[in-house]
């Protein structure tokens, strides 16, 4: 069985899915499918106050297309009073000059746009929205105008690995700060697309080589991953010592009516941030016990990385097998093992 | 740096202290055990987390611009078993690492 790492006594990052509707329907969305009921604005708040008052750090919408929701600058406002470092994902169609200044204005240290590919085409297809390239170009300059942290996310798959350097020169064109590469997670739409846009195990190890060489170099904006199979690269995610997802361990989800979840991309409910007691959620709740505890399976068991990515991306294996100690199935590891 | 200058935690910079740890750390000390590796207070800045021991955590508490450097040793003084040199060396240490990681700035 293997140890978690250390555990703190909460999550220090709370992803929270505000909303899940949206204006666009990408090809890969995990939350598509997904139904819950939105909080009010005063129970979005009260929500708020137990996360501050567990510790939570921490606070990154998603969604849904979190600019939907209309009390969002209001309520974050009251978010970033509590403590709460705001930030959100945005497909960027509704972000104006008006919004940069209200986010900014809200506390927001920082904000993600999706930007898939630096070839408006071809964007534009994948978040089947004609137009989406320009108006999420014009976003990104309206956030840095306003002096806010630019992230630019990109959802690695099919119709964008082999272009890494024209999107990050675009990235770098736009004043990003950083760019965040998202795994692609078999979830919702994901699952429904995944033989199209998914890439193989040995796709997949080119690409972080690829994308690893642009890491800690100051000519580049800053580059994220966490993925926990670049363990295998030597690569992991050093800063935070934790081995493995840090899903369950680091951070926690929430749908729009409250519900907890480990990840966005788990569907296993843990508790409703209203009606539980987080900090006890967090230090009991079996679901994170088996998370922070996997078993080697299948080609893991004999793998020597197996200590420093357990297993990979616990969402991935978890969505493509039903079994949380699974292999990721990106992994290029063993192939024949 | 000198005594008399007054410190304060850089605004918006996220940190927590582990309270749990804390407590475990102070029953250590009071066992007469060395706890000086125990982190009981995070502080994350660019994703990256940084743990300060018992002793670190005190300062960092105490770094909130109302009292110089030489009252937040005689602050601690009475709580840790250590001369006052050598706390004084600790805390000037510890702070110009601090300063110099642009945590706390000058109040």
């Amino acid at each position: 069985m293997s140890a978690p790492g250390k555990i703190y006594s909460a999550p220090l990052l709370v992803n929270w899915s505000l909303n899940y509707s949206c204006n666009f329907s990408c090809e890969h969305c995990y939350s598509r499918f997904e139904k819950a009921d939105e909080l009010p604005a005063g129970q979005v708040l009260e929500a708020g106050r137990r996360l501050a008052q567990a510790g939570v750090l921490f606070a990154n919408f998603g969604g849904g297309e979190p600019l939907l929701r209309r009390d969002l600058l209001a309520v974050s406002k009251e978010l970033t009073a509590l403590g709460l470092s705001l930030s959100l994902n945005s497909n960027g169609w509704l972000l104006d000059e008006a919004a940069a200044t209200g986010l900014r204005d809200a506390g927001f240290v920082s904000i993600g746009l999706s930007l898939d590919s630096h070839r408006p085409e071809v964007h534009d297809r994948f978040r089947n929205r004609t137009g989406s390239f320009d108006r999420v170009v014009a976003a990104a300059g309206h956030l840095v105008r306003a002096g806010v942290k630019l992230t630019i996310s990109t959802v690695v798959c099919r119709i964008n690995h082999r272009e890494l350097t024209p999107l990050l020169e675009l990235a770098k064109r736009l004043g990003a700060a950083q760019v965040y590469l998202h795994n692609f997670k078999c979830s919702g739409k994901g699952l429904e697309h995944r033989f199209e846009l998914d890439l193989e195990p040995l796709e997949w190890r080119d690409f972080y080589r690829e994308a690893l060489g642009f890491a800690g170099n100051p000519d580049w904006p800053e580059i994220s991953f966490d993925d926990p199979i670049l363990a295998s690269l030597g690569a992991r995610d050093a800063e935070h010592g934790i081995p493995g997802s840090t899903c369950g361990k680091l951070s926690l989800h929430l749908r729009p009516n409250g519900d907890i979840t480990p990840c966005g991309f788990i569907p296993l409910v843990l508790g409703n941030i209203l009606r539980d007691d987080l900090r006890t959620l967090w230090r009991e709740s079996p679901v994170l016990e088996s998370m922070r505890h996997k078993t080697a399976q299948g080609k893991c068991a004999a793998c020597g990385h197996y200590a420093a990515c357990l297993g990979g991306c616990t969402a991935r294996a978890f969505a493509v097998s039903g079994d949380l100690n699974a292999p990721d199935p990106h992994c290029w590891e063993n192939p024949c093992g | 740096m000198e005594l008399s200058e007054r410190y304060r935690r850089r605004p918006g910079l996220p940190w927590r202290e582990e309270q749990e740890a804390a407590r475990e750390a102070l029953a250590a000390l009071a066992a007469g055990r060395d706890a000086s590796g125990e982190g009981t207070l995070l502080v994350v800045e660019r994703g990256r987390i940084t743990e300060l021991n018992l002793l670190g955590g005190e300062i960092w508490k105490l770094c909130d611009g109302t009292r110089d450097v030489g009252a937040i040793v005689e602050e601690l003084l009475p709580r840790f078993e250590v001369e006052r040199d050598e706390l004084t060396r600790d805390a000037l240490e510890f702070l110009a690492d601090l300063v110099a990681r642009g945590w706390v700035v000058p109040a």
